[in-house]
């Protein structure tokens, strides 16, 4: 089930890139970054969503599984957050000449990217037993997405350098975007999956080496 | 209300009378603060323009404090791992958010103390002028003061315990504040007259740069009150699970 979503969100993103490089090409050619841009962006956010929401299921019901679904969920959230960043800059240097400027909706890219850096940082550095790390990094969860979306909102609606609206002359083009899109949802969906059972199966190995 | 008060008064006492007794932690937020300002008043030189002057007078004083706040924060909780003080609190016929108001309080206290040390040596040194008002100064500094010690309070419970507790703590710390610091940089900016009150107007920076975006003063203070209520809640909120054993 599990090579199955990874099967599918591969061929989804090559069929997105393919679209995107023949039938779907937008002039000026940098970009075409957006193709892998916009759904990496949208899938940071949603692992923020994913970490929220296993952050309070496990304040409420205390079950291991709540707690390692965050983990992993910030750990898939910093690749995405990596690549969003990434190829933001690459886009910045050909669009405006800049690699980075202090936009808002640059800024608050930046910031995700340093909240899941800290989350798994802290959750590495806190010693004890294992339910009080996993009370805190909830904790830090939660506040952190308390902090975000007042950021998030507001820049939103704001007037910016960085291009929140998109308009798509051809039809191939919206396809691309949404192929990428679907492809990097299910490729989230898998990788977070995936580290979970990883992360439980190691607590399980280290549960049978200490008896 | 009435049953909140007497125990979040003896906690806000014992913490001050600890404080003015040992003199373990203000003498070194009051330092390291000036440190800050006279390091960074080397960038500023006379030769300068005044906008470059306040700039980096807001930045010294947002710097100074951060990292004082962060000294503060960790000593409130580190001073009762020693003899089990923390059990002792814990068992304490109090909820956690009370106790977290109290060592909350407690260290705005201290920054407020610190503030009113370090503040004029910064205008001093940096030749500040205060265009907008005293009392609008004592505003922002007061928003920001709480939105520091709130996060602060409430991770630095989370952190006793680790082999890197102040590092751990200052990154916790700063990262969920550094959202925060764009409204309140803003304000001091507009308050020391390195920037126009409404920046909306400004044709030359609109559409782009994070402190624009902030518009105006009274948004400014908007967005520090919002922040200051979702720490400040939520922390309070979120205390007992940090510190259940």
């Amino acid at each position: 089930m599990r090579r199955l979503l990874f099967a599918l969100a591969f061929i989804l993103l090559v069929a997105s890139t393919w679209i995107g490089l023949t039938q779907g090409q937008i002039v000026p050619v940098q970009r075409n970054i957006l193709y892998a841009h916009v759904p990496n962006s949208v899938c940071a956010l949603l692992c923020f969503v994913v970490l929220l929401v296993a952050s309070i299921g496990y304040l409420i019901a205390g079950r291991q599984a709540w707690d390692l679904a965050a983990v992993a969920s910030a750990e898939a959230g910093l690749v995405f957050a990596t690549i969003l960043n990434a190829t933001g800059m690459l886009f910045s240097r050909a669009e405006w000449n800049v690699w980075w400027t202090a936009s808002p909706r640059l800024v608050t890219s930046a910031i995700l990217w340093f909240l899941y850096a800290v989350y798994l940082i802290l959750r590495a550095s806190l010693p004890g037993s294992q339910y009080r790390r996993a009370r805190i990094c909830a904790v830090f969860g939660i506040i952190a997405f308390l902090d975000v979306p007042l950021v998030f909102v507001s820049a939103r609606f704001i007037p910016d350098i960085h291009r929140p609206n998109f308009s798509f002359d051809s039809p191939w083009q919206s396809a691309a975007l949404m192929l990428g899109m679907a492809g990097a949802a299910i490729l989230a969906a898998a990788l977070i999956w995936l580290r979970t059972s990883l992360l439980r199966s190691g607590v399980e190995l280290e549960n049978q080496l200490r008896q | 209300m009435r049953a909140l008060w007497p125990g979040l008064r003896a906690i806000i006492i014992k913490d001050i009378v600890v404080e003015l007794r040992a003199r373990q932690v203000l003498p070194t937020m009051v330092v390291l603060g000036m440190l800050i300002v006279f390091i960074l008043r080397m960038a500023a030189e006379p030769g300068s323009t005044t906008i470059g002057g306040a700039v980096m007078g807001v930045a010294a004083l947002w710097i100074a404090f951060l990292f004082s706040g962060l000294l503060a924060q960790e000593r409130s909780f580190a001073a009762e791992q020693q003899n089990g003080c923390m059990d002792g609190l814990l068992l304490a016929p109090l909820d956690a958010g009370t106790i977290y108001l109290a060592k909350l309080l407690a260290n705005v206290i201290m920054l407020t103390i610190f503030e009113v040390i370090v503040v004029p040596i910064a205008v001093i040194s940096f030749n500040l002028h205060i265009a907008g008002g005293w009392l609008r100064l004592v505003a922002v500094l007061l928003l920001g003061n709480l939105g520091i010690s709130s996060i602060g309070t409430l991770f630095s419970a989370a952190v006793q315990l680790t082999r890197t507790r102040g590092s751990l703590l200052s990154i916790v710390v700063l990262v969920i504040l550094m959202p925060m610091m764009i409204p309140a940089t803003f304000a001091l900016l507009v308050l020391f007259g390195a920037m126009p009150e409404e920046a909306q107007n400004l044709a030359s920076v609109r559409g782009s740069g994070t402190l624009t975006f902030v518009g105006s003063f009274k948004a400014a203070i908007g967005y520090m009150l919002a922040f200051d209520a979702v720490f400040v809640v939520a922390s309070w909120l979120l205390f007992g699970v940090v510190v259940e054993e």
